[in-house]
């Protein structure tokens, strides 16, 4: 075994920064990812026929690797003459892919909040709107929580697949050293460490997050 | 020829009022009129339709046949009709159905603020009116889960009145509570039929109905069996179906 770790010190700027990207990959993809969840979401509960265009949606993107989904946009779509440049082309595949899974999430939390609410605002005067900004969506997003925080945590373990579309994230940065250096363990390894503290950290952040709000919940009884 | 009197003024008109629920005919021709100030207390067997009588009062529920004129005005089955009248119509439920996310202060304010468009200082100076007024002012900042199911309702009813209903719908609001916390929600709403507001109560306490209502319907079946003063009604009641109604609530 001629194993030496050392030489991580000597790349660990370059895989930090590259880290970052993954990180900035992950916030914007889910970001993107929530508003189109929300969209694709009240569409589907709602008795419009453009519930049918949120069912297709989350039909065929949940049926389809991300992997396939980031291809299609980064080489296919050219040749429609739309072309994108990688960064974007991973936000919107990483948005667009966790909006599947986040649409089911959200609408799973509205759905969960009894009718009743909805009958004592309406009651008072307020438009299905309102109703669902003030009264609904702050109740279901309490629901939601736990399932959009591990989305979140997938969708950064996801960003690795850029790499395949020319994306410099800390998966494609390890490669490359890898491959010069001729030390693939170190610095994979080194990526899944780098993985695995930014997975720890995000989870230890929303479940404190969480558990403030459930000690609240407690209080409030809801 | 002419109008020698003044009638009444009418806050609720109620005609041939139908209402299916899929094949299931629930409200079978009821006319019905409130007057203003009025206090009417429905009573019936479960199933009668009382709620889905209430709740077509105020557009939760579609109307397959006939009208609602709530103040003059009818009652269309289009949103932005729906809103005026709801913004009229005050209704309380059986579960209370607070906000949970919101304060007692901030369930209070919410529609004034968000539908009628006021100042968040006024409303809260109304809210807090309000408050006082059915003895919560020192539960402004909890929140509904930890009040008592009295407490609860009054809160309800607080915030129904915040909108400055003409008329005030009740469904069975003590129904969810326990025994000792019925008084204090009766209370209040007593005290609301002293002031003058029009009133429309579903509810089992019979005790309330004589002291309060000035008329007391009978429904059964989706009709109006009977109705009348409540001593005509609970002393001396005409139909086979509100006799045999009452003698199984007094056992
Ligand atoms: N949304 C609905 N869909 C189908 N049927 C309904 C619906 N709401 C009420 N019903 C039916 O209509 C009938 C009348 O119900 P309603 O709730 O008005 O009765 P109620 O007199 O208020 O009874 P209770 O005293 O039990 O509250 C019942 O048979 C009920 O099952
Ligand atoms: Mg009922």
């Amino acid at each position: 075994m001629n194993l030496d770790f050392s030489i991580i010190l000597k790349y660990l700027p370059y895989l930090l920064q590259a880290a970052g990207l993954t990180i900035e990959l992950a916030v914007l993809g889910i970001a993107f990812g929530i508003l189109i969840g929300l969209v694709a979401a009240l569409l589907k509960i709602s008795h419009t026929p453009l519930r049918f265009v949120a069912h297709f949606y989350i039909w065929l993107i949940r049926g389809t690797p991300l992997l396939v989904q980031l291809f299609l946009i980064y080489f296919g779509l050219p040749q429609l003459g739309i072309t994108l440049s990688a960064f974007a082309s991973s936000v919107l595949g990483l948005g667009i892919n966790s909006g599947a899974y986040l649409a089911e999430v959200f609408r799973g939390g509205i759905e969960a909040i009894p009718v009743g609410q909805t009958e004592a605002s309406s009651s008072l005067g307020m438009g299905k709107f309102l109703t669902m900004r003030r009264i609904i969506f702050p109740q279901a997003l309490r629901i939601a929580l736990p399932s959009l925080g591990n989305q979140f945590i997938i969708s950064l373990k996801d960003s690795s697949l850029c790499s395949v579309i020319t994306m410099s994230e800390l998966l494609q940065t390890s490669q490359r050293f890898a491959s010069v250096t001729f030390a693939p363990m170190e610095f994979y390894t080194a990526a899944a460490v780098l993985y695995l503290l930014m997975t720890t950290v995000l989870s230890a952040v929303l479940s404190s997050f969480e558990w403030r709000l459930s000690k609240e919940n407690r209080t409030r009884g809801c | 020829m002419e109008l020698a009197y003044k009638p009444e003024k009418s806050m609720i008109n109620v005609n041939g009022l139908i209402k299916d629920f899929g094949k299931t005919r629930v409200i079978n021709g009821i006319d019905a009129t409130v007057s203003a100030g009025e206090v009417v207390v429905l009573i019936g067997a479960s199933g009668s339709g009382k709620s889905t009588f209430l709740r077509c009062l105020n557009g939760l529920e579609t109307l397959t046949a006939g009208e609602i004129l709530i103040d003059s005005v009818p009652l269309e089955n289009k949103s932005s009709s729906l809103k005026q009248i709801r913004r009229q119509v005050g209704m309380v439920f059986q579960q209370f159905n607070l906000f949970p996310h919101l304060t007692v202060l901030e369930n209070i304010i919410e529609a004034p603020i968000h539908v009628l468009k006021q100042e968040k200082v006024n409303a809260i100076q109304v809210a807090e009116e309000l408050l006082s007024k059915v003895g919560l002012y020192d539960k402004r900042d909890n929140y509904p889960a930890t009040l008592s199911g009295g407490q609860g309702q009054r809160v309800a009813i607080a915030r129904a009145l915040a909108m400055h209903p003409k008329i005030m719908l009740f469904d069975e609001p003590t129904s969810a509570l326990d025994p000792e916390l019925v008084g204090e929600v009766l209370t209040v709403m007593k005290q609301l039929a002293e002031d003058g507001m029009t009133m429309v109560v579903v509810t089992h306490e019979m005790a309330f109905a004589r002291e309060v209502a000035d008329r007391v319907i009978f429904i059964d079946e989706g009709r109006i069996v009977e109705e009348g003063l409540p001593v005509q009604i609970f002393g001396n009641p005409q139909e086979k179906r509100t006799k045999a109604f009452l003698s199984r609530l007094n056992h």
